[in-house]
């Protein structure tokens, strides 16, 4: 025999069973024990009404409402809390300090890269060069190292770094060098 | 489109001949939208007792109460322009509550008022004393088991008792099943039948 469902019960509490199910819950005493529960208890909760407040309630309320509503639409009423001006005016003069330094630090003059580019094509010309190797003509390896214009080791770091046909070229520069001195 | 949402459009062209106080609520709702306030005031004023009332029944107390009210029409000023007529205004306004209730009372435990209180015991003069007393214990009793249900199966008992909403109706409100809404009513009545079985 099957008993009355959760919903079923639930219709037969509004009075709104389905026919072939009131058939069962005619002859069924565990269901009907169910439904005069469930009955009786809702019978209760319909009868226990809400407490009426003070008569001077109702238009203390409907003021509260408005005031709330006021107070909802007033300036800056929907802006979230963090959007206040108490916030943003810090940040505010953060954000103009950052803006300053910005603007304030001096960048690298356009000039100078140009300089810098044009530098080895400066030295191309055999004039400069002459300059150039008649001021450090004097200057020995050791000298320069100490002096900070090499680095130690730079020298065979370079060597390493040629290529077949300048290695060729710097062999036969060593062995003619070498030729003039036993001479 | 609905009976209800053409009276609405039509209230927004309607140039406001009557009373306010003479509108129905359909006519105040369209009015109201413009932001007319004193259209909403007497929205407020129609409506306060049964939005109080819901509240009511769900926090069992009448400063929380109150304060809920307050909170679901201060929100159903800021939603009027969403509120297309598809149903009738109070289901909007229990819709709201409802949910307003839900949300605070899933964040706190409802405060309670005493099962003895006896504030209200105006039908005193017409009932015999004793009777009058007992009656109002076993509402307060009821009242609070009722708050003391989980928040579903609260707010399905309290729409479909004291305000005789459909199943489907309560189902749209609380975005859920028509089964669902029928389960949660079985257990609402189950547990309020033990809870009242156990307590004097």
């Amino acid at each position: 025999m099957n008993h009355l469902t959760p919903d079923e019960l639930i219709d037969a509490v509004e009075s709104m069973l389905a026919p072939g199910r009131q058939a069962h819950l005619a002859t069924c005493e565990v269901c009907q024990r169910e439904l005069a529960g469930l009955s009786s208890v809702l019978n209760d909760a319909k009868q226990a009404s809400v407490p009426e407040p003070s008569p001077l309630f109702w238009p203390h309320f409907s003021e509260r409402v408005h005031t709330a509503i006021d107070q909802d639409a007033a300036p800056g009423g929907n802006w979230p809390a963090w959007m206040r001006w108490q916030v943003l005016a810090p940040l505010g003069v953060v954000a103009m300090i950052i803006l300053g330094l910005l603007i304030a630090v001096p960048k690298q003059d356009p000039a100078d890269q140009s300089l810098a580019l044009q530098a080895p094509e400066a030295l191309q010309a055999p004039e400069n060069w002459a300059m150039v190797t008649e001021l450090v003509g004097s200057i020995d390896l050791d000298t320069a190292s100490a002096a900070g214009v090499i680095e130690p080791g730079v020298a065979e770091r370079a060597v390493l770094h040629l290529t077949a046909e300048e290695q060729q070229e710097l062999t036969r520069l060593l062995k003619a060098e070498l030729q003039r001195a036993k001479s | 489109m609905s009976h209800d949402s053409a009276l609405a459009i039509q209230a927004w062209a309607l140039p406001v001949v009557k009373p306010l106080s003479e509108l129905n609520d359909s006519e105040l709702v369209g009015v109201a939208a413009r932001g007319d306030r004193e259209a909403f005031d007497v929205l407020v004023e129609r409506h306060r007792r049964t939005v109080y009332q819901v509240c009511y029944r769900f926090v069992n107390n009448h400063e929380d109460a109150s304060d809920l009210a307050q909170d679901a029409f201060v929100r159903a000023w800021k939603g009027l322009k969403n509120f297309k007529g598809h149903s009738a205004l109070s289901t909007w306004l229990y819709r709201i509550a409802v949910n307003v209730c839900l949300n605070r009372v899933s964040a706190r435990t409802p405060a309670m008022e005493p099962i003895d209180s006896t504030d209200h015991v105006a039908d005193l003069r017409i009932e015999g004393a004793q009777h009058a007393m007992i009656r109002e214990e076993r509402a307060a009793a009821v009242r609070k088991a009722i708050a003391s249900l989980p928040d579903k199966q609260r707010a399905t008992l309290i729409l479909r008792t004291y305000h005789d909403m459909s199943h489907q109706q309560i189902a749209d409100v609380l975005g859920s099943s028509v089964g669902a809404v029928k389960a949660n009513f079985f257990h609402a009545l189950n547990n309020l039948k033990k809870i009242l079985g156990t307590e004097p």
